[in-house]
C-alpha cells in the first residue's frame, strides 16, 4: 500500500495545473462558475486517476467572488494516518478565490 | 442586505472501469430572491438477503445517509443559530463543528468505513460562490451526505463522505 503523504506534493501540483488551466485568466462570472468548478474538479480527478495509484479520491472545490467577505473551511477525518492523506490548494486572481481540497484514501 | 439563493444539484453517475465518480454542488447567488434550501436526501432501502458481505455494507450505507443528515442538521443549527460572523470565532467554530460531527458519526459505529468531514462557514455580503465535489470511488459502497444552513449574517455547509475500506 502506498504512503499518500509522500505524494501530496504531486497531487498539489496536479491540482494547481488544473485550476490554472481552467480559470487562470478569467474574471468571476456567476453564470459560468458552475461550469468552471465542474471542469476544475473533473480535470483534477482525471489527472489523479491517471497517476494509477491504489487510492479512492475525494476532490472538493470552492470558487468565491472577491467581495471582502470572510470564509473558513475545516475538515476532520477518521482514517488510517499511515496510508491516507489530504492536501489543500489555495489559488486566487483579481476577482475570485479558488480553494481545492483533495483527500486520498488507500484501498 | 440581499438574500441569497442556495441551489443543490442532483448528482448523476457514470460507469468507468469499476470505479464510479459522483458529484455534488452548492451555489449561492447575490440577488434579491427568496431564500430556499434544498438538501441531499437518500432513501433507506431494505434488502432481504444479508448473507453477502457487500450487500451488508450497502444496506448500512443507504440507511445511514439519513442519520448523517440529521446529525449535520442538528450540529449546524445548534452551533450557528443566531450567530454573527467574526473571523476568529468562526475559525474556532469551523474546527469545533468538524470535530463534533466526526465524533457523532463515529458513534454510529459503522464498521469498515473511513469518514471525511468538511465544513465551510462564510460571511454573507452579497457575494457569489460555488462549492462542488467529485469523487472517484465505488458508488455501491461509498456515499456522502451534505447539509447547508443560513441565517442573516452567515452560512454554513457541512459534508460527510463515507468510504468503504476493503
Amino acid at each position: 500500500m502506498d504512503d499518500y503523504q509522500t505524494e501530496e506534493e504531486e497531487s498539489a501540483f496536479v491540482v494547481e495545473e488544473s485550476v490554472e488551466a481552467t480559470i487562470g485568466r478569467n474574471t468571476y462570472q456567476h453564470n459560468r462558475v458552475n461550469q468552471w468548478s465542474t471542469s476544475v474538479v473533473e480535470q483534477c480527478l482525471g489527472q489523479l486517476g491517471k497517476l494509477g495509484k491504489p487510492f479512492k479520491y475525494i476532490v472538493n472545490c470552492i470558487i468565491m467572488q472577491k467581495n471582502g467577505a470572510g470564509l473558513q473551511t475545516a475538515s476532520a477525518c477518521f482514517w488510517d494516518n499511515s496510508t491516507d492523506g489530504s492536501c489543500a490548494v489555495r489559488w486566487e486572481n483579481k476577482s475570485m478565490y479558488c480553494i481545492v481540497n483533495v483527500f486520498g484514501l488507500a484501498i | 442586505m440581499s438574500d441569497q439563493q442556495l441551489k443543490h444539484k442532483s448528482h448523476r453517475r457514470e460507469k468507468r472501469t469499476g470505479k464510479v465518480p459522483s458529484e455534488a454542488s452548492h451555489g449561492a447567488r447575490g440577488k434579491e430572491t427568496t431564500g430556499r434550501t434544498k438538501d441531499s436526501v437518500s432513501t433507506a432501502s431494505y434488502m432481504d438477503d444479508l448473507g453477502h458481505h457487500d450487500d451488508n455494507a450497502r444496506l448500512v450505507v443507504t440507511i445511514d445517509n439519513t442519520y448523517q443528515l440529521d446529525i449535520l442538521k442538528d450540529v449546524l443549527t445548534s452551533y450557528l443559530q443566531e450567530e454573527k460572523y467574526e473571523s476568529e470565532w468562526s475559525q474556532k467554530m469551523t474546527k469545533t463543528i468538524c470535530e463534533v460531527i466526526r465524533a457523532r458519526v463515529k458513534d454510529l459505529m459503522i464498521p469498515r468505513y473511513k469518514i471525511v468531514v468538511l465544513v465551510h462557514i462564510g460571511q454573507l455580503t452579497g457575494q457569489s460562490m460555488q462549492i462542488s465535489s467529485r469523487c472517484l470511488w465505488d458508488a455501491s459502497n461509498d456515499t456522502f451526505a451534505s447539509y447547508s444552513f443560513k441565517n442573516s449574517y452567515l452560512f454554513g455547509v457541512a459534508t460527510v463522505f463515507a468510504v468503504y475500506f476493503e
